[in-house]
């Protein structure tokens, strides 16, 4: 990783053309060949970039970055402040907060958070599109596919929809209904779920993990 | 359809009709529109999202009946920017062209008959007076639930009580309960279950009005003030047993001057961020508020109060607490406090027909 904090100027031609007036600027060149150019905010979005696969051309005071579609990148230095280069290293990659998998795993240690007559099947019950997060039975003996989010969304349900099309398939176990459980439902959500006969339920994950509410309720 | 009227008639025509419409993705594209009905010199403008439907009534200048659905948004920002005096509206195959002094607008129109035809309920009517039902509604609603996925608590209660009517709301955290002596629209023990959204609308409109006239059927209730009929869907299902909710009796009793204490509770209430509570630490000595947030700082402020009872410490959601004491009628209210986990009552000295029920925030 190359960081370069210089007085420069930046024309981009391409799709469009556009300039970026001189002015003091962090110029990153990624291992990977990615260039991005920095203003001191924006957040993370830079104020110019090109992508990788290109060709960066170093002379003295201008850096011109081209890409196969023809687009061209010129950057004008008029001083350079600091120029550092940094090994990384490979990156682990990012790390999920987790808590989609805890959840499913405290589900599946007391189903009955979800509903008093359940017991657990299988967790990762397989199907030929990929496992179902719990399989459990209600005190009926019917099959019950129950998926898990932490953000309980429209594609959520649509998931859901696959599997239990798939499991209703096996005579072992239909009939077979589904139950959408997230620490939060969005409200197309909810539609889709009770439009398809899915049950749908928030849990509070804390609650799941036994920590105590500072929010005492009535009831 | 064509007819004539003042920009400010249609204004509030729409703006109060499109308090209905809520957007819900799965509401058909229709019913983002106002439904206009025009019969004579009578303009009806109804907005709805299947749940709740506002229907305003309006005199204009008729000159050609029609129906026609524009959409309202759009609709109502045409109209409100327009400069006040006469507004000309057509409608025909071609849209509504609304035209008022130099400006003229054009509008595309949608499908009138998808429109859900408007129906009121086929109760009894019963009238009661606008300013009681009004102060009763601005004391309750709010502590209904905003939450969807516990539709009952989104409802306000209304109950039939030996002497009169009862409102009860509560999202479980705090739980108001008003009475109207002499009021009766129920049958003996009957209780329905209205939509907050509904009552609050209809509380706004109940501001200058002096009768509030409401029809109960089995599943929908309508409520007319003036010109505007507003009709909701009930909610189906079994509100919290609340009584059994409300202690008997309890060892520490406040007394507190009500406006001196929400100044206090709003100004502590500042160094109470990030969902910490404001305390109040009650003893014969008086009554001292704190609020600590870490990393931010600390407020304390002492108030003149009457106690009886254990020195206690109790915290509160310093908004929670507010909401009850800004409904709170009367000079002075007292809080009934049993421990710092337990729920505690505010109640205004000398005045019986409300109760505010507020559990505490747990705090080491």
């Amino acid at each position: 990783m190359r960081l370069v904090i210089a007085r420069c100027t930046v024309d981009y031609d391409g799709r469009l053309s556009a300039h970026l007036p001189e002015a003091t600027r962090l110029l990153m060149v990624k291992a990977d060949g990615c260039i991005a150019i920095h203003a001191d905010g924006g957040a993370y979005k830079p104020l110019n970039w090109m992508t990788a696969p290109n060709t960066l051309t170093e002379e003295d005071d201008c850096w011109v970055v081209r890409n196969p579609r023809g687009e061209t990148l010129t950057i004008t230095i008029h001083e350079v402040i600091s120029d550092t280069d940094h090994e990384l290293g490979e990156d682990p990659g990012l790390q999920k907060d987790g808590v989609e998998a805890h959840l499913q795993e405290l589900l599946a240690a007391d189903p009955t958070f979800m509903a008093d007559d359940l017991r657990l099947v299988r967790r990762e019950y397989p199907t030929a599109i990929g496992p179902v997060d719990l399989l459990c039975r209600d005190a009926d003996g019917i099959a019950v596919a129950i998926e898990v989010k932490r953000r309980g969304e429209i594609d959520g349900v649509e998931q859901l929809t696959r599997y239990l099309d798939f499991l209703n398939r096996d005579p072992m176990l239909k009939p077979v209904r589904g139950m959408f459980v997230a620490q939060e439902v969005k409200p197309q959500a909810r539609v889709l779920a009770d439009d398809r006969d899915i049950t749908w339920l928030e849990v509070d994950y804390d609650d799941l993990r036994g920590i105590e509410s500072n929010e005492l309720k009535l009831f | 359809m064509k007819f004539r009227c003042e920009r400010d008639v249609l204004d509030r025509a729409f703006s109060v009709a499109a308090r209905a419409i809520s957007n819900r993705g799965s509401a058909p594209p229709v019913m983002s529109g106002l439904h206009l009905h025009l019969v004579g010199d009578n303009l009806a403008v109804v907005g709805s999202d299947l749940d709740l439907t506002i229907r305003v009534d309006s005199e204009v200048g008729g000159q050609e009946d029609g129906v026609a659905v524009l959409p309202a948004k759009l609709a109502a920002d045409v109209v409100r920017s327009l400069d006040s005096g006469q507004v000309t509206v057509t409608i025909d195959d071609d849209g509504a062209r609304v035209v008022a002094g130099r400006s003229d607008f054009n509008l595309r129109t949608m499908a009138a008959d998808e429109f859900p035809k408007f129906e009121q309920p086929d109760g009894e009517a019963v009238t009661l007076d606008a300013e009681s039902v009004s102060a009763a509604l601005e004391q309750v609603v709010k502590a209904a639930s905003g939450d969807d996925s516990r539709p009952i608590l989104t409802g306000v209660l209304l109950a039939a009580e030996d002497d009169g009517l009862r409102f009860v709301a509560t999202d479980s955290y705090r739980l108001a309960v008003r009475d109207l002596p002499g009021t009766s629209i129920l049958g003996r023990d009957q209780t329905v279950l209205v939509p907050s959204r509904a009552l609050e609308v209809t509380g706004r409109l109940l501001g200058d009005a002096e009768d509030l006239t409401i029809r109960l059927a089995e599943r929908e209730a309508s409520f007319e003030v003036a010109d505007v009929t507003i009709v909701t869907r009930l909610i189906e299902g079994e509100f919290p047993n609340y009584r059994g909710l409300i202690p008997s009796g309890h060892p520490n009793s406040l007394v507190v001057d009500r406006v001196a204490l929400i100044d206090a509770v709003r100004r502590v209430g500042l160094l109470a961020r990030d969902a910490t509570p404001v305390r109040l630490a009650m003893s014969a000595d008086g009554l001292e508020l704190i609020a600590i947030t870490q990393d931010v700082g600390q407020a304390h402020e002492t108030l003149d109060c009457t106690y009886e009872g254990n020195d206690l410490t109790v915290a509160f959601n310093p908004g929670y607490l507010l909401d009850g004491l800004e409904v709170s009628p009367g000079d002075e209210v007292r809080l009934e406090t049993i421990d710092a986990l337990k729920p505690a009552v505010i109640r205004s000295v000398g005045e019986e027909g409300f109760l505010y029920l507020l559990m505490p925030v747990r705090v080491s």
